[in-house]
């Protein structure tokens, strides 16, 4: 199994997988016309991964800096395999990681985190 | 020549409207709007919160036109949504200290009535409520014939500085024109 990696554009994250080091980064922006079309092979790869990892604990940096309404549930639908997957006793801790100066950036943070409990979800404040 | 564009141009003026767009819309285009737009309130000294609203805002309905407006070449159903072109209005300004971003696009007769109950049901919801609103939605997921998440509406009402406004006018027996307006 090959790392994840894709290349962000004007409306689409980069997002970087790394299934040796075992950390899966999102970073950017994420509005694309077909929000379902795109993160199609981000879910498949985590599937995957998420079969053949084993004790390793997994850290997921997330810093999206502006999401549209159909990316909220695309996100929801992540966090969801990974509390999955925790519940299932694997070790994984979120960080969504924030910039002060972005005050929705940091509610939407909040309200993710409300709802999970099996994975660790820690709010990050971006340092320079 | 006539006046008639110069008559349009003091319309805008006097309306604050300093972005406007009519037309067939893409995706390229609504970004390369919300850049321009974010640049002309970063000039003007807007605020990073307010900018990152009417940004979010101008996306929700732009991506509204893209996947729903009933104006659309070829007009045929299956013609493959690649070569796909859908028409709106896009008009983004500022006028006694709000910026508000309005947009309009033909609609089918027969979804008036589903729209004019939601979005009064979202007028009529204070900043809880919207939050609660907007939590089942996005647990619910979207209903059938849906290219997002049934989240927009929400999401700029959660945006909005004051309650939504929205107007439907009927165009003929198969269309009507709907238009929504979010002040930030």
């Amino acid at each position: 199994m090959d790392c994840l990696e894709i290349a962000a554009t004007k409306y689409t994250p980069a997002i970087a997988f790394d299934n040796k080091q075992h950390v899966l980064e999102i970073l950017g922006k994420s509005y694309p016309e077909n929000t379902v079309a795109f993160y199609e092979p981000v879910f498949t790869w985590l599937e995957e991964y998420l079969e053949q990892v084993e004790d390793n604990a997994i850290t997921v940096n997330l810093e999206i800096i502006y999401f549209n309404s159909s990316s909220a549930k695309v996100l929801m639908d992540l966090f969801d395999t990974f509390e999955e997957a925790a519940e299932e006793g694997k070790h994984i801790t979120i960080n969504w990681i924030y910039d002060e100066e972005n005050e929705s950036a940091l509610e939407y943070g909040e309200e993710f985190q409300e709802d999970y409990e099996a994975v660790i979800f820690n709010l990050v404040k971006k340092t320079e | 020549m006539s006046d008639k564009l110069y008559k349009i141009y003091q319309d805008f003026m006097q309306q604050g409207i300093f972005m406007c767009f009519n037309g067939p819309l893409s995706q390229n285009l609504m970004v390369e709007i919300g850049e321009t737009v974010k640049q002309k309130m970063e000039l003007a000294e807007a605020g990073t919160s307010r900018i990152s609203k009417v940004f979010a805002i101008m996306v929700e309905q732009a991506q509204n036109i893209l996947h729903y407006s009933e104006e659309k070449i070829p007009d045929r159903d299956g013609a493959g949504a690649e070569y796909e072109l859908r028409f709106g209005i896009i008009s983004i300004g500022y006028a006694d200290d709000h910026y508000f971003v309005t947009c309009g696009n033909r609609i089918l007769n027969s979804r008036v009535d589903t729209f004019r109950e939601k979005l009064t049901q979202l007028q009529q919801m204070d900043k809880t409520e919207l939050k609660k609103a907007y939590k089942e939605q996005l647990k619910k997921g979207p209903e059938e014939g849906s290219k997002g998440a049934g989240l927009g509406f929400i999401e700029m009402a959660r945006k909005s500085s004051k309650p939504i406004e929205f107007n439907f006018q009927t165009i003929d027996e198969e269309f009507s024109f709907f238009s929504i307006k979010i002040l930030i």
